[in-house]
Order: C-alpha cells, then structure tokens, then sequence
C-alpha cells in the first residue's frame, strides 16, 4: 500500500477546515479574544466557529471526490458525502442557536470542542475501516460528553455528562470487543473484505455475540431502547445548543455509520426479519430494539412534563422508527433511512433553537413555561408549530414524507406478512399516540393564554436565519422530497 | 407556445403572493395590501392577455407542460398546466372582472376594519380560480377548486359578526362540499382506472383517445360505462360548485358576503368553475355519446338538470324582495341555462354564454353594490325607488346590464349568447340521445324559453321597483351617485356587456371558432334559425311589457303597499317568497337525518369509541407511569431526593457514582445478556 497523502487532504479538506479552526480559535482566544468584553468575547469566538463549519460546508459542496482513500480506510460515497455536508449543516445551525443562548464560560473551548465533535462526527460517516470508525466514533462521544457537561455553573449539566459519559464508555467497550471478535473471525478491518470472509461461514455463536456487542453500542449512539437511559438525563442536564448537536448530528452520523458496518459490512449475516420465523441475524435484534423503542419512546412522553426530558423520549421513537429504516435499507438503499434522520435532525436542532431562546428570556424547563408563546413571539411560535408539527408527521412538512417512505420501505419487505411490517403499522398507529404529547407542546405554545404582561422575546438576527432556515428546508423538503431522495440515484 | 405553457403558473403565483403579502401586513396597511392585489392581478390580465395571443396563434392545440411533484412507489404523481384557448379566454375573463371588482372594492369596503383581510382573501380567491383554469391535471384542479371553497368561505363570512353571514358561509362551504364529495369519488376512480389524472399528456392523458375509448368500452353496474359514471360523479361537483338543483340551496345565502364578494362568486369565479370543469372535461363527459346500450348518457342527466335550475332559480327569483338575492336567483338560472347547453352538446355556447354573464352579473352586482352603498344599506326594493334621478350612471349601466340579462334583442351580448344556448337545444347536434328521445328531447328548449319570459319579468319589477316612482324611504331619498372609484368599473363592465356579444354572433362565431380550435369562422345567415329567434324576441317582449304593466305604470306607492303580483296570487307569491321551501324541506330531512346519524356517531364516539380509548389511554397512563416511575423513583429516587441537599459538584459526581448511573449500566448489561440469549437461543434452534 502506497498511501497518497495529496490525495487524501483534498479529500478531508473539510475535515481539516475543522480542525484548523478549532486550533486556531483555542489559539486567537489566548491571544486576543480574552481581553474583549465577555459579551463581544462570546459573540467573536461563536461567529469564528462558524466561520470555520461554512469554510468546511463550501469545501464539501465544492468537492465532487468520491471513491476510496488511503488505502480502504475511508470511501466517500454519495451517502457519505451528503451526509458529510448534512452534519456540517447541523453544525452550523448549534452555532446559529448557541450565539444567543445562555452564555457559558470558556466559550473558546466550547467552540472548539464542537468542532472536534463534528471533524468525529463526518469521519464516522465515511469510515470504512474499524479502527478509523472507532477512533473517529470516540472522537465524536468524548467531544459530546464534555459538550454535555460544560455548563459547570448547573449540577445538572455535570449529572447529564456523567451519565453521557459512563453509559457511553460501557457502549464504547461493547463496541470495541465486538470489533476485535469481527477481527479474530475475518482477520480484517476493512468491511467490504470482512463481509467476503464472513459469506462462507454462517453465523457461528462467536459472530452472534460479536453482533450483539455491536448492536448495544449502535443503540446507545442512537438512543434506542433499552440502551436509551442516558438520553432523557442527557437532554435534560447538557445546555441546549449540545443537547441540540446530540439529538441532530450525532444521531444522523450514528445512523450512516451503523448502516454502512451492517449492510454493507455485516450484509451476510442479517438474517430476515420479514418472515417468521426469523432467520437469525442481526436483523432481528434491530426489529426488538426497535418495536422496544417505539413503545417506550411514544408511551413514556406522554407522561413528561419536563419538555425536554418529553423531546429526549420523542427522539427514542423516532430512532425506533430509524431502526425500522436500516432493516428496510437493505431492500431499498439508505435513502429514506438518510431522508428521515436528515428531517429528523433539522426539526429536533429546531425545537432545541426555540427552547434555546425562550430559556434566555426567563425558563423552559417544563411545559407550562412555553404558555403564552405566541403573544411573547410570534416567531419562534411560528417556527416551533413548524418543528413540532414534522416531528409529529403532519404532511406537507418533511416529518411526515419521511415517516412515509420507511414505513413504505418496510411494508415492501414483505407487506404484513412478518415483524417488519408489524412494526411499520405499530409505528403508524403509535405516531397517533404521539400526536397527543406533541399537540400537548404547541397548546401551551399557541393556546394557552397567560396571565400579568407578556414579557416579550426579541429574537437576534443569527437565530431568527438559523430557525426560518431550518423551517424553511423542512416545508421545501415536505414539498419536494425529490430534492433529496433524487440525490441517492 | 410551450414557453408560454410553461410559464403559465406565474398567472395564479402573482395573486398568491399578493395573498401573502396582505396576510402579513398590519391592518394599518391599506394601501400597500390593495395595492399589491391590484397590481399583481393587473399583471396577471397583461399575462393572460399575452397567453390569449399565443393560443389563438394555434388555437387547435392543446400546449402542457408537465413535471413531476413527487415520486409514489414505482410511479409518480405528476402535475402540469395547459394552454389552450379555454384556458387563456377564461383567464382573461377572469383577471378582467377581477381587476374591475378589486378596484370597485376600494370604494365600498372604504370603511371597513378589515381592509387589509379583505383584500387578501380576495386575492388568495383569484389565485386559487386561475390555478384551476391553468390546471392540466384533475388533482391540481381539485386543490385549487377545494382552495376557491376555502376562499369563498372566508368571504362569504367576512362579516363574521353577524350571525347570519356565518352561517351563510357554513352553508356554502358544506353544500359544495356534499358536491366535492362526488367529485373526489369520480377523480378516485379516474385515476385508479386510468393511473394518471394529466388531461393531456402526449397521447396518454385521461382526455386523450386512448383512455376514453377505455373507458366508454368498459361496463360498470347497471350497464352504465365506466364513463358515464365517472363523468356523473365529476358533475356532482360541479353541481355544488355551479349551484345546480338540488344544490342550489347555498348561492342565495351567500349574498350575507360584501357585495364585491357576491359579483365576484356570483360572476367570474366560483360559479363559473362547474361550467368550466364540465367544459374541460368534455370529452369524457361526451365519450358515452355514440354508445346506444346504455341506459342514461352523462349529457343527457346533465341537460335536465341545467333546465330544471334555469327554471327554478327564475320562477323563484319573481318572489323575491332582496335587491341581491334577486340577482342571486337569477345567476342560479343563469347557471342552469350554461348547464343546458352543456348537456345538449355545445359547450362552446355555454362558455360564451359564461364569459358574456361574466360581464353584465358582475355589473349588475356592482350596481347593487352602487346603490346599497349609497342608500345605506337598504337592500329591499320595495323600500327604495326613485334612484333614477340621483344615481344616473349608476341607472344607465344597471339598465344595460338588465337587457343584456334580459336578452333585449341584437344590441346586448346576453341576447347573442342566450340565442347560441337555444339554437343548440333546438338543434341538438351534440347530443344523439337526446334527439333519439324525439319531444321529449325538446323538454330543455320548452323549459329554456318559459325561462326567457321569466327572466324579463322578474329583471324589468326589479328596475321599476328600483329605479322608478318616488323615493320611498328616507334612506332612498337621501342617495348620491359614488365616487369615480366605484362608477368607473361600472362604466367598463356596460361596455363588455355590450360589445362582448359581437364576437359571438351566428354571421361571425369568432368565439366559438377559436374555442372550438378552427383557425377560420364559418359564419351563418342571421336570418338562419330566425323562426325561433323571433319566438325568443317575442317572449322577452311579453315578459318585459308584463313587468312594466304591472310594476313601471303604476309605481308602488309606499314601501308597505301590497305587491301587485301578491294581490293576484298570494299563495303562489309566498312560496316563491319563501324559495319554495327547499330549505325547510332539507332541514326537515336531511338536516333531521344527518341530526340522527350526529347523535348516533356522538355516541358510538362517547361509549363505545370513547371506552376502548379510553381503556387504551389508561394502559398507556400506567405503562407511562410505571415507566417514568423505573425512571424517576427507582432509578433516580435517591438521586432527586438528595438533590436539594447536593452541595458542590464532587458530591454530585459521587452520588450519581453510587446511586443511580448504576442502575443504567445495570440495565445495559442485563439488556446485552437477554438479547444474546434470544439470538444465540434462536440460533440454536
């Protein structure tokens, strides 16, 4: 192997866009930043890091690379190029809502940590090779567990790190155990090789745990149940702008990353969950954790009253319902499956934005903090009835195509005929269940009337562009679901 | 002309986003919300007009452009818009009247608190009518005809203060909606036989030769085609849309609506949609006509219906008091006459007779408008009178628009096109099975000229009660002529009521040539037919000298005097008075039924419905809380408990060592076991 170095930063010009101004922001902070009032302080270093994310997003939308690199260590393919642009788009949404959320202390650090995150985070995503994958997955979890508990001024935020922190690390191990199983079967890294040495050797008890193994760290990345715990903490403690990068970015890169080790890698031993009785594989397990989540995700909201704790069990759903995607994305490619975390994503990092803002003007910890929304703004009411409304999959908004074209994909399997679309009509039904905790949100928001004066929420320039732009692409995605469903052919 | 095709959504898009702008101005931007509605239709009449031109260069062709909304499973649902000279006449028709109507509005809705509301919805009611004619598919059509319902209902109940205009609007909304109900059934099935709902589509269209020779081959129940049917399921809506008998019921109650909205429903747009959907639909409504095995043809139900509302909405228009609704019946009968034609085969007479009603209701609506405005809001004509000397302009364009309605001989369009309507019910070219039928296929004819004596009756007692004799109130004593802003329109809409009818004579049917696709106009005599023009002159004569020797000689005194009509005939007179009672004959049946089958679904919904939800909720309740209490008091118990008296984030980070976060890890192991045991268990076996 003769690796080309040239080759390989053109093809992470972004990634090193990233890092680069993470450095550098550590760097001009020391250096400048620090004798600036803390007000202009915050503002300079959060618009350098965003900056830095747009100088990587116009270098991912400008490289038409794709192929292998460095061997077979990274492929860039369309998922993982859309993919690389979409978490870089997050990205820039968690700096449009942190510039006006609650000011933390250390703000310079905060930025950078976010971007290492996110360098994690796009690695992951077009990750071939295990090791590279689980470094850049360990990049990304160790970067969120100190996003999750920056806010050292709140208990709660370093309750919500721990948390993060000791269940991920236990994911984290899982996932490394099951690696070197993977590696002790097939004697290779590579995951296109590891799924041509594992077709002549069926599914021998020592690849079964291997799989499990990997499969409960694939739950804890996407918060499914029953290895959702951290999420309601999590959600709950972290300050916004990183429980909004958690619930988004993360969520969506975990997702490309999982698709890509267990289609494409471990296609071999999926075992069919379409039929009973079920081929043994790793399918089926997908299909518990996922029936798991979706009941508990949906049943268990209806209960909160803490709205994020209720946003953190809404997430656990719908990763139910993404679960349900990567079964059926071995049928129909990753394109709804990156359709519906995509929308997913944009309305979660939305909802986030708006408690971020109404959490600056006073409270929002439970629900009856958002009464009287639409008087204090009618922007961010509007928006959050945008958000909300996708999230529950009220057509024309994204959220809705997007439950469309899974559940769609997963009735194509084999109709009704095996758990895949049991589940995909459980998950139709418990998206009515659903309906009533996410109209519980928009009541207080637009119905409830509050009384005394209405305080009002004046809205900066960067969050207004960030929450009508993250609106906007989700009435444009609910429109036109070809924009980007037509990218994946 | 494709380029023009393509480009022809601007013409909804720039009253939509006139509608935009209005909803988001402030109520105290009057000028800019009017303003942006008025320009943006002024530029849609420039681009309908630019349409017009390129269609009429080749008027025989029907030019799309189609795309893709969206994909579906292996196919997609495709949309498109289509130019052909219906679409750029009406177009044109349409932002024409429009435009007179948004500019007269200016002058009446003057006062109103909602200036800038009004004007919005107006503008969202144009876009959603110039989608509907620029559609070249039946579910972009039914979008935009479900939005026109939409926008009526919001005018119709502008005044939502007043309880009866709510109703009003409700009334509408719901009956049309009975209509859709049909419509939405017949586009179903449309599309489930044919699997698209383009209407041209390069050969594979729904009114293409191909599917309508499947269609027409095709049997359903009863030995109807599957045409036939479906063709009668597209009519039901437009039977709500068009307020045919026995739908009719709506039009009347929406005259609760500001008189601008009424010229505007009640000439260019909502009424004309179910004439113009049957027109675009044609060749499905007629691809049954050849078949003889049949036991009803689609044209055939859709001539007597049209000839029963023309009669009806006549008859009852003579026992009406209220200026509007007066006019409101006669646009019913009116309606009935352009179904007529529809059904006895020539839809480019109902077109005409369309575009030229177009002209003289939305002026004879705005000159109600004229005089309710300057008469205080008095809207009975027994309690006006006299107007002629104070309102002149006023009076001389309502009198043109009345003899256009009328059908006065040879000067007025409404004469011209009424004439095309009852030559083509006498001929019966289009339509075998009605000839096949022998007198009783002249039915719609007989119905259709005891109509014409009707009308001039009715119209003539409307100006003589109106316009002549002595003020009779103080409000009619105390009128003035409006302003320019409202006079103008008036004066423009006369001259098209007038002159409209030239480009339709039988010696020059431009119109119907271009619409009918012929490059060149094949004239007639004048004189051919001219035993039955004579009839119809001779009738409009009778029914205008049995007005005015009733009503014009001897003008009613004062405002109580009894009705020369009602001293004759009080029976007759108080049921048309009370329309018939078609509205206590709904209310008493099917108001009562469907009050049954509300309390029946009320409670099915409360006790069996309401139970199972109920029992499911309350799973879903313990389920959420026994979850949330695993979450909360066993897991987190301790931790929240102790949290009041956490002191310092060291303690924190021990009791969460000690306390809870074991619980997690706990829980992830545990879950890693029983899911390896499942599957290596499952393996096994």
């Amino acid at each position: 192997m003769n690796p080309d170095y040239a080759l390989l930063a053109q093809a992470l010009l972004p990634e090193i866009a990233l890092v680069v101004g993470a450095l550098l922001v550590l760097g001009l902070d020391l250096a400048i930043f620090r004798r600036q009032e803390p007000a202009a302080r915050y503002r300079l270093v959060m618009n350098f890091g965003a900056m830095a994310v747009t100088v990587a997003l116009i270098f991912a939308c400008s490289t038409g690379f794709s192929g292998p690199v460095f061997g077979d260590v990274l492929f860039f393919d369309t998922l993982a190029l859309i993919t690389r642009q979409g978490v870089l788009m997050l990205t820039l949404f968690t700096f449009g809502i942190a510039c006006d959320a609650r000011r933390l202390r250390h703000p310079a650090e905060y930025v950078a940590v976010i971007l290492f995150a996110a360098t994690g985070l796009i690695l992951m995503a077009a990750a071939q090779q295990l090791l590279l994958a689980f470094l850049a997955l360990e990049l990304a979890s160790i970067s969120l567990y100190v996003l999750a508990g920056f806010d050292k001024s709140r208990p709660e935020s370093a309750e919500a790190a721990l948390k993060y922190f000791l269940i991920g690390g236990m994911a984290a191990a899982f996932l490394l155990f099951g690696f070197s199983l993977l590696y002790g079967l097939t004697g290779s890294l590579i995951l296109p090789q590891i799924g041509m040495m594992l077709m002549p050797q069926g599914p021998s008890p020592l690849l079964l745990i291997a799989l499990v193994m990997v499969l409960v760290a694939f739950g804890f990345k996407t918060a499914a149940a029953p290895f959702h715990l951290w999420a309601p903490d999590a959600y709950q403690g972290a300050p916004t702008p990183s429980a909004a990068l958690i619930a988004s970015a993360s969520k969506l890169a975990g997702l490309v990353f999982f698709y890509r080790l267990l289609w494409p890698g471990l296609g071999m031993s999926a075992g069919d969950a379409a039929r009973l009785p079920f081929t043994i594989g790793w399918v089926p397990v997908v299909a518990l954790l996922s029936g798991a989540s979706l009941l508990l995700g949906n049943i268990a909201a209806l209960a909160q009253t803490n709205i994020r704790r209720l946003l953190a069990y809404s997430a656990i759903a719908h990763a139910g319902a993404m679960l349900l995607g990567v079964i059926a994305a071995g049928a129909s490619g990753p394109a709804p499956l990156f359709y519906y975390a995509f929308t997913y994503a944009i309305a979660a990092i939305g909802a986030f934005g708006v408690i971020a803002l109404v959490e600056n003007a006073g409270r929002c910890e439970n629900l009856a903090d958002l009464a009287g929304l639409h008087r204090r703004s009618p922007l961010l009411a509007g928006c959050l009835l945008v958000f909300i409304l996708s999230l529950a999959g009220i057509p024309p908004l994204a959220g809705f195509f997007g439950k469309f074209v899974i559940f769609a994909a997963a009735l194509k399997l084999n109709g009704l005929g095996g758990p895949a679309g049991w589940l995909a009509v459980a998950a139709i039904l418990l998206s009515a269940v659903a309906l009533y905790y996410y109209l519980l949100i928009l009541k207080q928001a637009l119905v409830v009337r509050t009384d005394g004066p209405i305080r009002r929420i004046t809205v900066p320039p960067a969050a207004t562009a960030t929450l009508l732009t993250a609106a906007g692409l989700l009435v444009l995605f609910g429109l036109f679901p070809s924009v980007l469903l037509g990218l994946f052919q | 002309m494709n380029v023009a095709a393509q480009s022809l959504w601007l013409i909804p898009a720039l009253p939509l986003a006139a509608a935009g702008i209005g909803a988001l101005t402030p109520r105290g931007g009057r000028m800019l919300a009017a303003g942006s509605a008025i320009t943006a239709l002024f530029a849609s009449l420039v681009l309908s007009c630019l349409a017009l031109n390129t269609a009429l260069a080749n008027p025989a062709v029907h030019a799309v452009h189609n795309f893709a909304w969206f994909d579906l499973g292996a196919g997609a649902v495709r949309l498109g818009w289509l130019l052909d000279p219906l679409t750029a006449f009406m177009c044109v028709m349409v932002t024409l009247v429009g435009l007179l109507i948004f500019i007269f509005s200016l002058g009446y809705m003057k006062e109103d608190a909602n200036f800038t509301r009004f004007f919005c919805f107006l503008s969202l009611f144009a876009a959603a009518m110039l989608g509907l004619l620029v559609a070249n598919s039946l579910l972009l059509l039914f979008i935009c005809w479900e939005l026109v319902g939409l926008a009526s209902y919001l005018l119709i109940g502008f005044w939502f203060h007043k309880p009866s205009a709510a109703a009003a609007a409700k009334k509408a909304f719901i009956t049309t909606r009975i209509g859709d109900l049909g419509f939405l059934l017949g586009i179903l099935w449309l599309y489930d036989a044919r699997g698209t709902l383009l209407f041209f589509d390069g050969g594979a269209g729904i009114l293409e030769h191909a599917s309508l020779a499947a269609l027409s081959g095709q049997t359903v129940c009863c030995g109807l085609a599957a045409a036939t049917a479906i063709g009668l399921l597209v009519f039901c809506g437009a039977i709500g849309k068009s307020g045919q008998f026995p739908l009719h019921v709506w039009l009347p109650d929406a005259m609760e609506g500001p008189t601008p909205v009424s010229a505007l429903i009640h000439a260019a747009t909502m009424v004309a949609a179910g004439v113009f959907l049957i027109a675009r639909v044609y060749p499905l409504m007629e691809a049954d006509k050849l078949l003889t095995a049949v036991p009803v043809h689609a044209l055939t139900v859709v001539a007597f219906i049209g000839a029963i509302t023309a009669l009806l909405g006549a008859v009852i228009a003579v026992g009406q008091n209220d200026i509007k609704r007066i006019l409101a019946f006669s646009t019913v009968s009116q309606l009935g006459y352009m179904m007529l034609a529809l059904g006895v085969g020539s839809w480019v007479a109902a077109i005409f007779h369309l575009l030229t009603h177009a002209f003289f209701k939305a002026l004879l609506f705005l000159g109600a408008g004229s005089v309710i405005h300057a008469a205080h809001h008095e809207q009975d004509i027994r309690r006006l009178g006299g107007l002629r000397g104070s309102m002149k302009t006023t009076f001389a364009t309502f009198a043109i628009g009345m003899m256009a309605l009328a059908g006065v001989p040879f000067l007025f369009s409404g004469f011209w096109s009424k004439e095309a309507i009852l030559h083509a019910a006498h001929a019966l070219d289009g339509s075998p099975a009605l000839r096949s039928f022998g007198v009783v296929g002249q039915l719609p004819l007989a119905i259709g000229l005891a109509g014409v004596v009707l009308t001039a009756f009715y119209m003539t007692r409307l100006v003589a009660e109106t316009f002549f004799g002595s003020a009779r109130t103080a409000e009619a004593g105390d009128v003035h002529e409006n302003s320019a802003v409202m006079t103008v329109p008036l004066v423009l809409l006369a001259v098209g009521s007038v002159a409209l009818g030239f480009l339709g004579t039988p010696a020059f049917p431009w119109l119907q040539a271009r619409l009918l696709g012929e490059a060149e106009v094949h004239g007639h005599s004048l004189l051919e037919g001219g035993g039955l023009m004579a009839l119809s002159i001779v009738l409009v004569a009778l029914g205008l000298g049995a007005g005015w020797a009733l009503y014009g000689r001897r003008p009613r005194a004062a405002a109580a005097a009894i009705d020369p009509l009602a001293a004759r005939a009080p029976g007759v007179v108080a049921a048309l008075a009370d329309r018939l009672g078609f509205d206590e004959l709904y209310a008493a049946t099917l108001g009562r039924l469907s009050d049954l089958l509300a309390m029946l679904a009320a409670g099915l919904d409360r006790w069996v419905w309401g139970g199972a939800v109920n029992v499911l909720a309350g799973l879903g309740r313990a389920l959420g809380l026994i979850s949330q209490g695993t979450d909360e008091s066993v897991i987190n118990a301790s931790f929240d408990d102790a949290g009041a008296g956490l002191r310092g984030t060291g303690q924190v980070y021990s009791r969460a060592q000690t306390g809870d976060a074991h619980g997690y890890l706990r829980v992830t192991a545990i879950a890693f076991v029983i899911i390896v045991l499942i599957i290596v268990l499952g393996g096994i076996r």
